[in-house]
C-alpha cells in the first residue's frame, strides 16, 4: 500500500493564542484506507482537516512547521482550489457548506463541478446520481435555505462528494443528523471507502470507529498520543485519559476482566465479543 | 421564508428570455426616455411596462412600486421644479405666492418618466429573471466567476438574513426574551438581534470563504461552467434586434428634433 498523505513533524499555532493547536504530527493514511481521528473536544481534530484540505496556511493565519503531502503535492505550495481536485472537506456546520449562490439543492450540488469546468450534461447526470445516492430527489428543485438541518447535511455531503475527491475529509459531519440518518450516511462513505477513495473521519461513535476504521489516531492537546488498528488503540484503556471513550463492547470486556472472568482479549467490536460472552456463560 | 429566486425560466416568454435582452431592455428603455426630448416616449414606454407587468403576472406588485414611489416622487419634483426652476418663463398656474411655470413641470415629468421607466424596467427584469440565469448567462460573455458570485451572494444576502434573525430570534424568545407586543417592545426585541446577527455573519463569511475554496472557487486555468441552462433562442435574436433598432431610431428622432430639422415631438410652447 503506498501513503496518499503524509504528514512529517508538522505543528500549527493560530495567530494571538497562546499554545499551538497541533504539535509535530508525523503519520501517513495510505491509499485507500478509512483512517479515523478521535480526541476531545479542542484537541486539534478540526484543525487537522483544515490543515490537510489546505485551510491551514492558506486560510488561517498562524505559524507552522513541518510539513503536509495530498498525493504527492505540498500543502502549502498548493492552492486550496488546486487542492480540491483531490481532497474534499465536509464541514461541522452544514448550512456554512452552501454556496449560497444556488437556487435550488441541484444547481448546489453542481456548484463545485461549475468550477472545475465540467461540461454540463456531465453534471446533470451527477447530480441525478448523488441525488439518489443521498436520498434528495424530493428535494432537488428546492432551495437550500428551506431545507430541514439533517437534509442540508445531505446535500454538503453530496456537494463534496459529487466531485470525486481521491479523500474525502469528513469532520464531524453526521453531527446534525438523527441516528438512522447518521447510519445512512456513513453506510455511503463506507461503500465509498470500498469504492477505493481514502477517507478520514473525525467521529466520536467509537462503536463505529471500531467497526469501520483501518487506523485510528488519538489526538490530545494537539499532540499524537496513539496510533494504531481499532484493536489496538480502543481496547487500550489508557486511551481514556486522554478524553476519548473507549467502545461499550470493549468497556464490558474491561469489567468482565476486572470482575475476574478469563478474558484473555479486549474486544472493541459486537461479534467477538458476543462470542466471549458466550463461551464464559456456557 | 422568502424565495432566493422567482423565475426559472419556464414560465412566460418574459421568464424564458435570455437575461441579456432583458438587460438590453433595461438600456434601450431607459436611454430611450432619456435622449427623447420630452416625456411623452417616457409616458408611452411606462404603458408598455404596464403591458409587460400584466403578461409576467406581477402587474399589482408593479402599479404599487410604480405609483408608490412615482407619486411622492412626481409632487415634489413638480413642485420643485415646477414653483422654482430657473427655467420657467410661462406660467400656467398661480396659487397666492406659489407660481407653476410650464418648463419647470415639463423638465420634472420628463424626469419623473425617465425615472419610472428606469425603475419598473429593472423591476421586471429582477422579478422575472432567475438571478443563477443571469450570472450564467453574463459568465457565459466572459463575466469573470468572482464577480458572478458577487452579484449572486449580494442579491441572495436579504434571504439568508431574515433565516439567520428568525433563528436568533427563536433562540432569544425561547429564552424569555419578549419579542412580540406593541411598537417599542418589539424594536427593543430587535436590538439586541442586531449584535449576533452581525457578529455571525461575519464568522460564518469567513467559513462560507473557505467552503467556496474547497469547492474549487478561483480555481486558475479553468473556463467555469454552469448547470443552468441559458438558451439564446431565434426569439431572443428578434428581441435583440428590435430593441437596438428601437434605440437607434429614437436617438435618430430625438437628433432631428432637437436640431429643428424634423420635430417629433409636441410644441408644448415655452422653452427648453
Amino acid at each position: 500500500m503506498t501513503s496518499i498523505i503524509e504528514v512529517e513533524d508538522f505543528s500549527f499555532r493560530y495567530r494571538n493564542a497562546s499554545s499551538a493547536a497541533l504539535r509535530h504530527l508525523s503519520f501517513e493514511v495510505e491509499r485507500g484506507s478509512f483512517f479515523c481521528i478521535v480526541g476531545a473536544n479542542g484537541s486539534g481534530k478540526s484543525t487537522l482537516c483544515n490543515a490537510l484540505v489546505g485551510l491551514i496556511p492558506h486560510y488561517f493565519v498562524g505559524r507552522s512547521g513541518g510539513g503536509i503531502r495530498v498525493k504527492g503535492n505540498q500543502v502549502a505550495d498548493t492552492s486550496i482550489p488546486e487542492l480540491s481536485k483531490h481532497i474534499g472537506l465536509v464541514f461541522q456546520n452544514p448550512f456554512n457548506q452552501l454556496s449560497y449562490t444556488a437556487g435550488t439543492v441541484a444547481e448546489e450540488l453542481a456548484y463545485g463541478l461549475g468550477n472545475h469546468g465540467v461540461p454540463r450534461e456531465l453534471m446533470e447526470e451527477k447530480v441525478r446520481q448523488v441525488a439518489a445516492l443521498m436520498h434528495l430527489e424530493s428535494v432537488i428543485d428546492k432551495n437550500p435555505l428551506e431545507l430541514s438541518g439533517g437534509q442540508v447535511q445531505r446535500v454538503a455531503f453530496g456537494s463534496t462528494f459529487i466531485m470525486e475527491p481521491d479523500i474525502l475529509v469528513l469532520d464531524e459531519c453526521t453531527a446534525q443528523l438523527d441516528p438512522l440518518g447518521s447510519e445512512e450516511i456513513f453506510d455511503i462513505v463506507k461503500r465509498l471507502n470500498d469504492r477505493g477513495i481514502t477517507v478520514v473521519m473525525v467521529d466520536h461513535d467509537m462503536e463505529r470507529v471500531a467497526r469501520c476504521a483501518d487506523q485510528v489516531m488519538v489526538l490530545d492537546g494537539g499532540r499524537l498520543v496513539a496510533i494504531g488498528s481499532p484493536q489496538e488503540v480502543l481496547s487500550d484503556p489508557r486511551t481514556m485519559d486522554h478524553g476519548v471513550d473507549l467502545p461499550d463492547f470493549a468497556k464490558l470486556s474491561l469489567a468482565l476482566q476486572a470482575e475476574g472472568y478469563p478474558v484473555d482479549r479486549i474486544h472493541t467490536t459486537e461479534e467477538p465479543t458476543v462470542s466471549m460472552v458466550k463461551e464464559l456463560l456456557s | 421564508m422568502a424565495k432566493l429566486c422567482v423565475a426559472d425560466g419556464s414560465g412566460n416568454f418574459l421568464d424564458r428570455m435570455n437575461p441579456l435582452v432583458k438587460i438590453l431592455g433595461i438600456f434601450s428603455f431607459g436611454l430611450g426616455a432619456l435622449i427623447w426630448p420630452d416625456f411623452s416616449l417616457g409616458l408611452v414606454l411606462l404603458l408598455v411596462l404596464f403591458l409587460l407587468a400584466a403578461v409576467a403576472g406581477i402587474l399589482p406588485s408593479f402599479s404599487k412600486l410604480i405609483l408608490g414611489f412615482g407619486l411622492p416622487v412626481s409632487i415634489m419634483l413638480l413642485f420643485i421644479q415646477g414653483c422654482y426652476s430657473p427655467k420657467n418663463r410661462v406660467i400656467i398656474a398661480s396659487w397666492g405666492f406659489l407660481h407653476l411655470g410650464l418648463e419647470g413641470t415639463l423638465y420634472a415629468a420628463k424626469i419623473v418618466s425617465t425615472l419610472l421607466v428606469f425603475l419598473g424596467a429593472f423591476y421586471i427584469v429582477n422579478k422575472t429573471t432567475y438571478t443563477g440565469r443571469l450570472v450564467a448567462a453574463l459568465s457565459g460573455i466572459g463575466l469573470p466567476a468572482k464577480i458572478g458570485y458577487l452579484v449572486l451572494a449580494s442579491l441572495n444576502v436579504v434571504p439568508q438574513m431574515e433565516h439567520r434573525i428568525k433563528v436568533i430570534r427563536q433562540a432569544q424568545s425561547a429564552r424569555g426574551l419578549e419579542t412580540g407586543g406593541g411598537l417599542i417592545s418589539r424594536i427593543k426585541a430587535y436590538l439586541p438581534l442586531l449584535g449576533p446577527v452581525v457578529l455571525s455573519s461575519l464568522t460564518d463569511s469567513q467559513e462560507r470563504g473557505m467552503t467556496l475554496e474547497t469547492r474549487g472557487f478561483g480555481i486558475k486555468g479553468v473556463r467555469q461552467s454552469s448547470y443552468v441552462k441559458v438558451d439564446w433562442r431565434k426569439s431572443d435574436q428578434l428581441a435583440c434586434w428590435l430593441l437596438l433598432v428601437f434605440f437607434l431610431l429614437v436617438l435618430l428622432a430625438s437628433i432631428l428634433s432637437r436640431t429643428g430639422i424634423y420635430p417629433f415631438t409636441y410644441d408644448w410652447g415655452g422653452g427648453r
